[in-house]
């Protein structure tokens, strides 16, 4: 079995892609339409998971 | 001149109910099954690479299947999330995979992962339900 990466940043990209492609799959027929929906979705994810990250940057844990 | 007919001009005609039952029970033991049952080729053989990647993933990150144990509500609804996935749950389970590693890194997102994986196949056999259904 192949090493774990300690990349939380990596799991959470993987996480985005995976999750855009079925969504977008699912939502919509055209291919072109897929893609455009796939791209916002997992743009989306990764700038929304950035900013939290940011956000939250000041707190304690 | 012949077109290639496109989904919205494919004809809605709703399956009958032992044909439903087939397509869903396919949907959920194979992620994408009902879709390639009903001539959707692309969808399905998405649905049937990404979704098992997740549940894959998912397990190598040290996730844990969870038991369907009433008494911790969270615990058991992740246990149905889990169970969502179908048939790679069945071969996770008979390959005594899944027992988790509380103290890895990577175990929350192992959970996360097998529980999404769990949860996009149901959404992916509601699809195919109104596929069937001749909604879509």
């Amino acid at each position: 079995m192949p090493q774990l990466p300690a990349s939380h940043f990596l799991y959470m990209v993987v996480y985005a892609l995976l999750v855009s492609i079925v969504f977008a799959t699912l939502l919509k027929d055209a291919r072109r339409e897929q893609l455009k929906t796939g791209v916002m979705m997992f743009g989306g994810f990764i700038a929304t998971a950035l900013v939290i990250g940011w956000v939250m940057y000041p707190f304690p844990l | 001149m012949a077109t290639k007919s496109t989904t919205a001009e494919r004809p809605r005609v709703a399956a009958e109910p032992g044909r439903l039952t087939l397509v869903c029970v396919l949907a959920w033991l194979l992620p994408g099954a009902g879709h390639l049952l009903q001539g959707r080729r692309g969808k399905g053989l998405v649905f049937l690479i990404t979704v098992p990647l997740m549940f894959a993933f998912g397990l190598w990150l040290q996730g844990r299947l969870f038991p369907l144990e009433w008494s911790d509500p969270l615990v058991f609804l992740g246990a149905i999330a889990d169970r969502g996935i179908g048939l790679p749950y069945v071969l996770a389970w008979m390959a005594d995979a899944g027992a988790g590693t509380v103290t890895a890194a990577s175990y929350e997102y192992g959970n996360t992962f097998l529980m999404t994986a769990g949860l996009l196949n149901f959404l992916v056999m509601l699809d195919a339900f109104d596929i069937a259904q001749g909604r879509k």
